[in-house]
């Protein structure tokens, strides 16, 4: 266990920057996340942090040790592979106690790690087995034993779940969190699930285009999105966007929503100070997440933050808990989560109740918090 | 119940025919070796009196016992054994030489590449498209340099040398689906090079070793260029000495014996087919299907 320090790492291949100078710094025991869409950097981030890959620049360090020149088994690292990569040639316990044997433990220490491992991860029954003969989930399972047996200071995990089914998925994701409160050991972990990195991290890097587009805790990033990538790539459904006019009377500012039929509402921005006075009477974007647009519930309805406004009802998709309806405003469409005894037909107006305190503003040319 | 009924063997015109063209293909491929086994078990007198693919008047082991341990191959009256050692002496180098290097080489461009690892595994292609023609006179010059000429490692040498284009394309091939995510994991594990080519990569290459020794042993022990023109005196392996027995013209020619002789240098690699052929389309397919 230890921490580590990645202090603006660039990586570059041929004419491409995929990673364009990464800091990111988490201390012992922590579980970082690294999500993004494909292709932004962040699988050739973890491979540079295991050492399989050379960096272009900058430095690594974990547990207080540059690593960025060192060899991967001389980092002290155990990974989890997307594919699981067990050796199909050997034996679930061979596999658990390779990188021991290599590693030159005597035999019986080794036989006691597998024995340990097999039971924290309840695979003693597969210990004989050939990898060829596990289903997928014990597959992932001794993947990790394999991570596991010997106590390293950082765990990496490659996508782990992403070749389980959604079930199965869930459940993992549940024994990897359990697993981390148990041992606090130090991970990073890669996905490009976002309700992965929300359920699992301690800190989330959130990625784009070999950047890191924000990194901090899973609540500063779904509460304070640094940029409408961020807002919108964290979270289902997706934060809505909505483009409109920014207005202000009596030094109070607000956001102005027109409904299809045309009425008119001032949507007000309780956070909003003398900074936004340039913008008034601009196009700015509204960031305003689904289930903070509700029906109306009358012990909340009467708070400064919330104001209220009538659509028609345009979609509704029903999820069960909460049914989401899509209204139509300033001629885009909104989603709003209400509950499903409150939710008015498809094509009758409907009284939404907006909780303007989570609302964030953005720039519509750089994408950029405003607000 | 449509599956049951395909399945049920109806006799059809359209099978017929089927039949009837892969009769005569198994005749067609078969009548030389029907005609050469015929012939290796009759007199002379016999051959001289019947037709071709008559059965003998009685079958007699004379001409394989001759061809074997006294038939004349040129001035030496010995008969092919000398030259059936000679064979294995070459060949069973040459192949698991040729065979090692090309799975090491075919480790090395699909798992440690390295800058220019696909170009260098092109020209090494270009080996596989050399005729042998061309390699004899600059060979000859080098082995001469090496001080190999005339012997067997010599011609072991050439063979692993001409071979491994071949062996370095299969193991290569036969590589590329093996996914590299086990190498990084075995690095990770602390493995090293060989460690992960010894412990991870070649037990799960024996469907390709099967493929590459059948046409490795194929390839060598069927050889005759360079056998004639490297071996020395007494290092010739069977086929030059096959040659020699049959272009031996000292009175009559002994069509028995001939045939005898040729079956005994066809022999091995008929049983290594025999005995492996069935790995050999596994093998060539296993990169195919992804299990």
């Amino acid at each position: 266990m230890a921490a580590l320090d990645i202090q603006n790492v660039k990586k570059t291949f041929g004419n491409v920057d995929v990673l364009k100078g990464i800091n990111l710094s988490i201390k012992d025991g922590e579980f970082l996340i690294l999500v993004g869409p494909s292709g932004c950097g962040k699988s050739t981030l973890m491979n540079s942090i295991a050492g399989l890959e050379e960096v272009t620049s900058g430095d690594i360090c974990i547990g207080g040790g540059a690593v960025t020149h060192l060899p991967p088994k001389d980092r002290d690292i155990a990974m989890v592979f997307q594919s699981y990569a067990l050796y199909p040639s050997m034996s679930v316990r061979d596999n658990i106690a390779f990188a021991l044997e290599i590693r030159k433990v005597p035999k019986a220490e080794r036989i006691q790690e597998v024995e340990r491992v097999a039971d924290l991860l309840q695979i003693s029954h597969l210990l004989d087995r050939k990898p060829s003969q596990l289903s997928g989930g014990q597959r992932q399972r001794v993947a990790m034993g394999r991570a596991l047996a010997r106590q390293p200071k950082i765990y990496l995990f490659d996508e782990p779940l992403s070749n389980l089914d959604a079930k199965l998925r869930v459940e993992m994701r549940t024994e990897i969190k359990k697993l981390h409160q148990r041992l606090k050991t130090t991970i990073v972990y890669v996905t490009h699930d976002q309700i992965e990195a929300m359920t699992l991290a301690d800190r989330i890097a959130v990625m784009k285009d070999g950047m890191v587009q924000q990194f901090g805790t899973p609540q500063e990033i779904y509460d304070n999105p640094a940029n409408m990538f961020v807002a919108g790539f964290m979270g289902s459904p997706a934060m809505n966007f909505l483009r409109c006019e920014l207005t202000c009377g009596d030094g109070r500012y607000a956001v102005r929503a027109i409904t299809k039929d045309g009425r008119e509402y001032a949507l007000p921005l309780v956070h909003a100070d003398a900074r936004l006075q340039p913008w008034v009477g601009k196009e700015v974007v509204l960031g305003i997440r689904p289930e903070l647009i509700t029906h109306v519930i009358p012990h909340k309805s009467e708070a400064d933050s919330v104001a209220h406004f009538t659509a028609r009802v345009e979609v509704a998709e029903p999820t069960g808990p909460d049914t989401l309806v899509l209204v139509e405003l300033n001629g885009q469409e909104v989603d709003c989560r209400v509950d499903p005894r409150e939710q008015r037909p498809v094509g009758t107006d409907m009284e939404f109740m907006v909780d303007m305190s989570k609302a964030v503003l953005f720039d519509p040319e750089t994408e950029e918090r405003l607000l | 119940m449509a599956e049951l009924s395909l399945n049920k063997p109806r006799f059809t015109i359209g099978r017929l025919f089927v039949y009837a063209t892969l009769l005569l293909g198994v005749l067609f491929y078969l009548m030389p070796l029907l005609v050469m086994l015929l012939t290796s078990f009759k007199s002379m007198d016999d051959i001289r009196s019947g037709n071709l693919l008559a059965l003998p008047d009685a079958f007699l082991f004379d001409a394989w016992i001759k061809a074997w341990s006294s038939a004349c191959t040129g001035v030496a009256c010995d008969g092919v054994q000398g030259y059936f050692w000679n064979s294995f002496q070459i060949t069973i180098p040459a192949v698991l030489i040729s065979t090692f290097l090309g799975a090491l080489n075919g480790y090395v461009l699909t798992k440690w590449k390295f800058r220019g690892s696909d170009l260098f595994f092109g020209l090494m292609l270009f080996g596989c498209f050399i005729p042998f023609q061309v390699v004899i006179l600059p060979m000859a010059q080098t082995l001469g340099w090496l001080g190999l000429a005339n012997t067997t490692t010599g011609l072991v040498f050439v063979h692993i040398v001409y071979g491994m284009s071949f062996t370095t394309l299969f193991f290569r091939n036969f590589y590329v689906a093996v996914p590299t995510e086990l190498v990084n994991a075995a690095r990770i594990d602390g493995a090293g090079f060989f460690t992960i080519f010894w412990r991870i990569i070649l037990p799960l290459s024996g469907p390709i070793f099967v493929v590459c020794i059948i046409w490795q042993f194929t390839q060598v022990w069927n050889d005759f260029l360079f056998g004639v023109v490297y071996s020395g005196g007494d290092t010739k392996p069977i086929t030059v000495a096959l040659n020699n027995l049959v272009n031996t013209s000292t009175g009559v020619k002994e069509y028995n014996v001939d045939m005898a002789a040729a079956m005994i240098a066809a022999l091995p690699t008929l049983i290594v087919y025999v005995l492996a052929g069935k790995y050999f389309v596994r093998g060539l397919t296993a990169g195919a299907v992804k299990g």
